[in-house]
């Protein structure tokens, strides 16, 4: 039997993620209530079996390198194999950073030079799902493939956001249009997941490469010229849940959408446990006074408000006469008394001062800054912002990370924007 | 610290502890929600700076052997010294239990001597507490102390459990008696004993049994510098059901004497990966611990829940321990139990009824109801207390659902029921 490895594209800007991935990439964004959002993806290998990786990084890549480290969480810190973070690097050969997706790849070749593989899996960090790539594989295998893509159906509105594909019954790909703007293709979107033939992978790198006006991504260049060409492209069809957290809206409700009776992901399953690197933490103390429910609370969490309908990560302290309602609140964020802190996304080791309200109001007009964005209502405060005692913040705010009492003037109104040091990058 | 050895004695079986160590030992029982009770002096030495520690295992050692692996957990999983599990051994020559915790030592000498520390540091694996031990190597180098003992202040009734230290003015003791019923001693031996290495080579020469009565006792009657070092902090020895649950509640308290939430000096575990809490829609939870890999649709109050405890709907957990994946089903209710590992509480079940004190031969388990390992108590069954239900227990050990007051149920076998 031959290995199999993985590249996972880690490099994700997301922009339309607002502050949440200002300081750092996508994959690195948390994720209900103790993940990051590539720790699906890196447990999804190890759960398949798959324990030679290489993570890609480009953007902000220092929280990730942090995340993942040698491997630990994920049984990783391998002897052979492993997981191996692979950044740019100026060299002679190449330019340096990575263009696209495709060059990312290209530049990396060398890494399967000495590995034993037939196929080489290309996944996405940015994703939210539970996947056998065993499954994926044999998919392949059995059609004798050159390559294949993971698909999934999405909501027509979405249609736009996604790489979507038309396939013969068989699966066998006919055509692919990168974030077409019509419904003429269907709604089968790529989630990003290639399982590519070796050899074939390479030479067809090699041919993009040389292509000047390419821009050399899998989806823009590389997928519709292959598609065109008649290649061996096939589609598996994935039938659970997948989710790209791509905006803030579908990152709240994504999150939100754990609290449900019936997750999308039983993140329960000791069949498949997702792993992550988590400090040790006591468990979660709830005081006399503390009123819980529909929520996630983790270990290292300290509560004596009330919490309803939200998403708390390790360390949040919900104090005495705080209310956190419909919100996601990160790691080590404090709530101070009397705070009210409503529909809103607050990052890491934020604090909310007393009788502050986040989220107050019934106007929404969209953020000042991001309309695009942040225009239903939620209110983002970024890393380490410190919030003064009784602030009010209106809804669509965005209050930039680091923020300090001293930089809030008056109260925010809806919409509003308080901006954070910018040299603090 | 590389010129210091502990070694930590996870000796008992604790038999006082009934069903809970009737698998594991008293070192390895689960404490305040995710740690075992060895985490505590474990994490001490990582954060004092220890880098070589010996685990002394007899009872139950798999127990422990799985929680401390390679010592990862406490960044012992070290190339120079690191945690050692030496668990008594035969050779060609020689087959022994360890007779006692001097023995135990004797026995593991060659080791000792191949890593030949300045000072060994003897602990044990059932308290819990959080001490610096470099506060406790300065003292005894300030004595030039031959050996330093830790002593904290006990009320005058708990005199039995431990042994009592006397000391002058200049902290250097005068007398050690060991569980006397009474006396005019008021500081307790804390089982923590600082030894110069020659010192101890020297007394185990002899083939000592116990290390208080035949090493300690004997140097101090000598004249032996051997002095006492204060700790006021929170300390527990879990020797008993009574002291496991008192310690346990402590850590709800409005102020507990031991805090786990604090950064800098953070009770390390062997953590398994499990989900953040989900709290449904019917819950209440007050003053309690509840670990992640718990889901909890009911009433939790002055509580501790362990990893993967699922509470149902409009059931209720009161003033009780409940250990790692644990079922309280719909409508039941337990109060003042302690229940072990992957128990399940059927339907409308009742555990812990009434407040009889129970037969005098029951006082050991505090008033409580201790269930074993993977017992089931039948829906609608009642349990009053205090009780004791084996491990594995099952409905046959039910009468007409029931278990009275002062009733003690005897472990099963697992692979019996495959008969």
């Amino acid at each position: 039997m031959t290995g199999r490895y993985a590249f996972i594209l880690a490099g994700g800007v997301g922009s339309r993620l607002c502050l949440l991935s200002e300081r750092r990439a996508k994959p690195a964004v948390p994720f209900g209530g103790k993940y990051r959002i590539i720790d699906f993806t890196l447990s999804n290998c190890v759960n398949s079996g798959i324990f030679d990786i290489g993570v890609l990084t480009q953007y902000r890549p220092t929280s990730l390198n942090q995340h993942i480290g040698i491997g630990r969480p994920w049984d990783l810190d391998r002897t052979h194999g492993g997981v191996q973070l692979l950044q740019p690097a100026p060299s002679a050969a190449a330019s340096d950073w990575y263009q696209g997706t495709a060059d990312a790849i290209y530049q990396n070749l060398m890494h399967l030079k000495r590995r034993r593989v037939d196929e080489v899996l290309i996944l996405s960090g940015d994703h939210v799902y539970k996947m056998d790539y065993n499954v994926l594989y044999a998919f392949h295998r059995s059609n004798r493939a050159q390559l294949t893509v993971a698909v999934t159906e999405v909501p027509e509105a979405e249609v736009s956001q996604f790489g979507i594909l038309e396939t013969e019954p068989n699966g066998h790909v006919t055509a692919f249009k990168e974030k077409p703007r019509g419904l003429e293709q269907g709604r089968l979107a790529s989630m990003g997941v290639y399982l590519f033939d070796r050899d074939a992978l390479i030479r067809w790198l090699v041919e993009d490469a040389a292509i000047a006006s390419s821009s050399h991504d899998f989806g823009k260049d590389v997928l519709p010229r292959l598609v065109a060409r008649g290649e061996g492209v096939f589609a598996y069809r994935f039938p659970d849940y997948w989710q790209d957290v791509g905006t803030l809206d579908s990152y709240y409700q994504a999150n939100l959408a754990f609290l449900s009776d019936t997750p999308p992901l039983d993140l329960h399953d000791p069949a498949w446990v997702m792993h992550t690197q988590s400090a040790d933490r006591p468990p979660a103390r709830f005081a006399a006074g503390a009123h819980v429910r529909d929520s996630i609370v983790p270990n290292g969490c300290s509560i004596a408000g009330e919490v309803s309908n939200s998403v708390l990560f390790p360390g949040v302290a919900v104090a005495r006469g705080a209310v956190v309602r419909d919100s996601i609140v990160m790691h080590d964020t404090v709530v101070g008394p009397g705070a009210i802190v409503d529909r809103a996304i607050v990052d890491k080791e934020a604090h909310v001062g007393a009788e502050a309200r986040v989220g107050h109001g019934e106007e929404h007009p969209p953020n000042r800054a991001c309309p695009e964005h942040l225009s239903s209502g939620l209110v983002v405060v970024g890393k380490r912002a410190r919030l003064p005692e009784g602030i009010v913040i209106g809804r669509n705010a965005r209050i930039g990370a680091s923020v300090v009492e001293g930089d809030f003037t008056a109260s925010v109104p809806a919409g509003g924007v308080v901006d954070g040091p910018e040299s603090m990058h | 610290m590389r010129d210091v050895m502990a070694l930590i004695l996870s000796g008992g079986g604790g038999e006082r502890l009934g069903v809970l160590s009737a698998e594991r030992a008293v070192s390895a029982l689960p404490f305040g929600g995710k740690y075992r009770v060895i985490d505590f002096p474990l994490s001490n030495c990582c954060h004092s700076g220890i880098e070589s520690v010996g685990v002394l295992a007899q009872h139950a050692p798999a127990s422990l052997n799985d929680h401390i692996g390679a010592g990862r957990a406490w960044d012992l999983d070290r190339r120079l010294g690191g945690v050692m599990i030496l668990q008594p051994y035969q050779t060609r020559s020689h087959a022994g239990w360890y007779r006692g915790t001097a023995d135990a030592v004797t026995q593991n000498w060659s080791i000792l001597e191949e890593r030949r520390p300045d000072r060994v540091l003897v602990l044990s694996g059932d308290h819990v507490y959080r001490m610096d031990y470099r506060a406790l190597f300065l003292a005894h180098e300030q004595h030039g102390a031959a050996v330093t003992l830790a002593v904290t202040r006990v009320p005058a009734a708990q005199s039995r459990r431990f042994g009592m230290v006397t000391m002058d003015g200049s902290g250097r003791v005068r007398t050690l008696e060991e569980k006397p019923e009474r006396t005019s001693a008021t500081h307790a031996s804390m089982g923590i004993y600082v030894f110069e290495f020659g010192v101890l080579g020297e007394m185990l020469r002899s083939r000592p049994v116990d290390l208080v009565l035949d090493v300690l006792r004997p140097l101090v009657e000598s004249g032996e510098r051997v002095y006492a070092h204060e700790f006021s902090g929170f300390w527990e020895d879990i020797g008993t059901v009574g002291s496991f649950y008192a310690a346990n509640l402590e850590l709800v308290q409005p102020e507990p004497r031991l805090q786990l939430l604090d950064a800098r000096w953070p009770i390390l575990t062997r953590d398994e990966e499990r989900p953040a809490v989900v709290v449904g829609g019917h819950a209440g939870i007050e003053r309690s611990l509840v670990a992640n890999g718990c889901r909890i649709d009911g009433r939790v109050e002055s509580s501790i829940l362990f990893p993967g405890v699922r509470v149902a709907r409009g059931a209720e957990v009161v003033d009780s321990v409940v250990m790692a994946d644990t079922v309280i089903e719909a409508g039941a209710r337990v109060r003042r139990a302690v229940l072990d590992k992957y128990v399940r509480v059927g339907e409308g079940a009742q555990v812990g009824l009434g407040d009889a004190a129970g037969p005098p031969d029951l006082h050991w388990l505090a008033g409580l109801v201790l269930v074993g390992k993977d017992a089931w108590i039948p829906p609608g069954g009642r349990v009053e207390r205090p009780a004791s239900i084996g491990v594995g227990g099952r409905y046959e050990d039910f009468r007409d659902g029931a278990l009275t007051a002062g009733s003690v149920v005897g472990n099963r076998r697992w692979f019996e029921e495959l008969r």
